[in-house]
């Protein structure tokens, strides 16, 4: 245990740093919450206990409330992270999120198709997009910054296309599979859940499979991944397709949650998306990154948003403090622990002298 | 221990007096765990060629970082003039006079010679615009003490050879008024006649009272060019000695504690059955190439750079287009497109610079020495960790590789056992031709053994072998066959045991590169 917890300590800095600034986020989420007025319940695995002024931040059903509106987010970030350790980057999963929705919406509303059909044909809608996308960088070998804006735009438009620039809604017509979607996918469990299921999967991908290591090595030096053979344009595929896919989920729980298919969902969603999967130490050079960090970065954004909120901060000044939070939370990642001690010695040796 | 080498016993004895210009005591540089530098002290004085020697992980090019700033010291003394200074980033060392000229240069690729030259000065000038004609200006004098003076500064670095590219950065050196400069394994990447050149600039320098620090491995470049030559052993100070009274056999001792055999020739396993054959095989940079190389074979490609020896090997992996001509792999014709078709009928290729082609250097030992082969230890597409280090692990000892962990970061290695790694890559694949270019390149004389036997165990295991060298010695080594290339042609074909280093350089640098094949003994 002590080994791998030194070991864990020194090979994995950037893992620690980065739960470093969670745990300061959360001690500070905790102390600037606004309390509850009279008593609180606490009711988990059936033990209950009953506190008197609870920081509202920390009732069960905030906490899940912030992972539920983060999940479409963290989910595309997962797939993010392998995109950017390639050293490559995907604008486009914000209109993806919007043309997954409007497809979901429109086979269940006005197909009148199940559930299950119209779930799947959104993330294949999904899927095909990062399809194109990697298939596109692979293939003609163009810059993914430029392919994937190419398809943000286009995306967007043929989501607009796809309802005539209308939005449509799931409840109120005459279908009931729309009803009954748009309740069970936006519960907290089935949202939080799928979260949950789909980082394990991709902490696993990364971590112990063969394409997960060719994601590392290809983003750590492109060149010499080529000269050692690699099928570096079917990992490229791979990952991008991989990444629409998880735009298409996201697009799935956010046509749920807003019981709408709007094509002018996720507009600017793609920044957000690499907001995370930076603040979670994952390198825009590419070859440098976890799954890991990458929750991480989700949950950082996710109880900002949170206790800024709840504190009723202007939503201008919500955008400001989120920038300097990004900033914040990189710059400590390049800190390195060594030059901290090294700069605190160094001031306690002349204080007191 | 001291005994004169032969013709140099009669010199008076160089030894510099007055004030070292620059002196360190207690280096020191730790990396993690690992001890790189342990207490090492070192004196240099103006108008003086010192050699920095030792072994893989020696040290001396950690040493030659600390003194230029591009490393900072775990612990350090340093004086300049006997004052004492600190050196922690390469602009500290930039105004005491201190500069690194790097193996891998550090030019702006896509700028102008003068614009390199000028870029640490570009404050001075007093408009914002910057002047073109100014820079050139500023750049000349520098130019023409490396003796460049006929290239134009506003020629664009990239399209400079390698050589040129030295002096380039040896002029911006001279220009911040560099009074020491660390050359780093300088002559790895030259040809013989670039290297004289650069041994007359060095020269120069020394004449000018410009102190020189020469990080190297090669033995005849240290007797010809280097006043005094220090030797470090396992990151520790091992002596110093002037180089007129030292010799060969005694350096040798010093750096790694036993003599090397050098008369040693290619074990001879080759057989009759031919493995590849290329017939007139013309890409972008080779004109016409035809040989053969039969299993069990070790054939050596010598020739100036530029005359298509690396360009063989890019034809044999896919990586350049193929224009014309035939090529014959075990009886079948071969006609790869991608490196990854290249690998899939059996050839690997050992790139020429490991940094930027070979290794990926954020990751571990391990995941690098693996990575080619990881289709055979794919299970349901997982990675079967356990015969992975086992593997791994084999082949690490197969190499004599030395690593702090199978799990450490690659490039927290050596140069040399950087090199095994990526050797230990394609041992693992059981290629059946193996093409490796420069395979010992800014590599150490014990490391350089280590993969002289493994190439003469790939000749035994009836592997067919494809040898890029710099050194000619080398070639002659290990071959038992040279092919001279000049020109994208194929100059001559010599037996190696039979044949002397002037032949062959007399193929190789011969304008008249014709068809004719010797089949000289």
């Amino acid at each position: 245990m002590k080994q791998w917890l030194t070991n864990f300590l020194t090979h994995r800095r950037d893992l620690v740093q980065s739960l470093i600034v969670l745990a300061i986020l959360f001690t500070f989420a905790v102390i600037f919450s606004p309390r509850t007025r009279g008593e609180y319940t606490y009711n988990l695995f059936g033990l209950s206990c009953t506190v008197e002024h609870w920081p509202i931040f920390l009732k069960i059903e905030n906490l899940t409330d912030l992972l539920r509106a983060n999940s479409p987010v963290a989910i595309i970030a997962l797939g993010m992270t392998f995109v950017i350790l390639t050293g490559g980057i995907d604008l486009s999963v914000g209109s993806t999120i919007a043309l997954s929705a409007v497809v979901c919406a429109t086979l269940l509303v006005e197909q009148q198709t199940s559930m299950a059909t119209a779930m799947i044909a959104s993330m294949v809608a999904g899927g095909l997009v990062g399809l194109v996308n990697g298939g596109l960088i692979a293939l003609l070998r163009i810059q993914p910054f430029i392919i994937t804006l190419a398809t943000m735009i286009g995306i967007r438009g043929l989501a607009r296309l796809v309802v005539n620039n209308e939005q449509i809604g799931l409840v109120g017509g005459q279908s009931d599979s729309a009803i009954h979607f748009a309740h069970i996918m936006s519960q907290k469990s089935v949202v939080i859940g799928a979260f949950l299921l789909l980082a394990i999967a991709f902490g696993l991908l990364l971590w112990g499979t063969v394409l997960g290591r060719y994601v590392r090595a290809m983003g750590d030096n492109a060149r010499a991944a080529q000269y050692a053979g690699l099928p570096t344009r079917r990992v490229l595929a791979a990952v991008y397709t991989l990444t629409g896919l998880l735009a298409g989920v996201a697009g799935v729980f956010t046509c749920a949650r807003t019981n709408n298919g709007n094509p002018n969902e996720g507009i600017a969603a793609e920044l957000s998306v690499i907001a995370v999967v930076v603040i979670g130490g994952t390198s825009l050079a590419g070859g440098r990154g976890s799954v890991t960090g990458t929750v991480i970065g989700a949950l950082v954004i996710a109880i900002l948003t949170n206790i800024l909120g709840l504190n009723n901060v202007d939503a201008n000044v919500q955008s400001m403090i989120m920038a300097l939070v990004i900033i914040l939370a990189v710059v400590a990642q390049t800190i390195s622990l060594g030059a901290v001690t090294r700069w605190w010695r160094q001031w306690r040796g002349s204080t007191t002298n | 221990m001291n005994a004169p080498r032969p013709g140099h016993g009669y010199d008076e004895v160089m030894t510099p007096s007055g004030q070292p210009l620059l002196t360190a005591r207690g280096v020191s540089k730790h990396f993690g765990g690992v001890v790189a530098l342990d207490d090492v002290s070192l004196d240099v004085f103006g108008g003086e060629v010192h050699a920095l020697m030792g072994e893989n992980g020696a040290g001396k090019s950690t040493l030659g970082k600390v003194l230029a700033g591009a490393l900072p010291p775990t612990a350090a003394r340093l004086t300049i003039d006997g004052k004492p200074v600190s050196i922690r980033n390469p602009l500290d060392a930039q105004r005491l006079g201190v500069t690194i000229i790097f193996q891998e240069l550090d030019l702006f690729a896509h700028l102008s010679i003068a614009e390199n030259i000028a870029i640490g000065n570009l404050r001075y000038q007093e408009r914002f615009a910057v002047s073109y004609r100014a820079m050139a200006q500023f750049a000349r004098p520098a130019l023409s003490r490396v003796g460049l003076s006929e290239l134009s500064p506003h020629t664009p670095v990239h399209s400079l050879s390698v050589a040129q590219q030295q002096l380039v950065a040896i002029a911006r050196a001279l220009s911040m008024n560099a009074r020491v400069i660390v050359f780093d394994e300088s002559t790895s990447a030259l040809t013989d006649e670039a290297v004289e050149r650069l041994f007359a600039v060095i020269d120069q320098l020394r004449r000018d009272g410009v102190a020189c620090l020469y990080v190297t491995h090669k033995m005849d470049e240290v007797f010809r060019i280097c006043d005094r030559i220090t030797v470090l052993r396992d990151g520790r100070y091992v002596g110093t000695r002037p180089a007129k009274q030292t010799d060969m056999a005694e350096l040798v001792r010093m750096m790694i504690g036993h003599d090397v055999r050098s008369d040693a020739h290619a074990a001879a396993c080759a057989t009759d059955r031919p493995l590849l054959s290329i017939n007139n095989l013309r890409t972008a940079g080779l004109r016409d190439v035809s040989l053969q190389v039969a299993a069990g074979e070790v054939v050596g490609l010598a020739g100036l750079v530029g005359a298509g020896r690396g360009e063989v090997g890019r034809a044999l992996f896919g990586l350049d287009p193929i224009l014309g001509g035939q090529m014959t792999l075990k009886g079948q014709p071969y006609r790869p497109h991608t490196p990854r078709q290249a690998m899939k009928r059996g050839v690997a290729l050992l790139p020429r610079d490991r940094k930027a082609e070979g290794l990926m250097m954020q990751m571990s030992v391990r995941e690098n020495a693996s990575i080619a082969v990881l289709d055979s230890l794919n299970n349901l597409g997982w990675i079967r960790r356990r015969r992975e280090a086992q593997q791994t692990d084999h082949v690490g000892r197969q190499t004599r590789l030395k690593a702090a962990a199978p799990q450490a970061v690659v490039s927290s290695l050596s140069g040399g056992n950087q090199q095994k790694v990526l050797i230990g890559r394609w041992l693992l694949r059981e290629a059946d031709l193996y093409f490796l270019d420069d395979p010992t390149r800014g590599v150490d004389i014990g490391a350089k053994e280590d993969i002289y036997a493994i190439i003469e165990d790939l000749a035994r295991r009836g592997k067919a072998v494809l040898m890029v060298s710099s050194e000619l010695p080398e070639l002659l080594r290990c071959c038992d066959r040279v092919v001279v290339l000049n020109e994208g042609r194929v100059a001559a074909d010599f037996d190696a045991r039979r044949t002397t280093q002037e032949q062959v350089l007399t193929h190789a640098t011969s304008a008249a590169a014709g068809h004719a094949r010797p089949q000289a003994g």
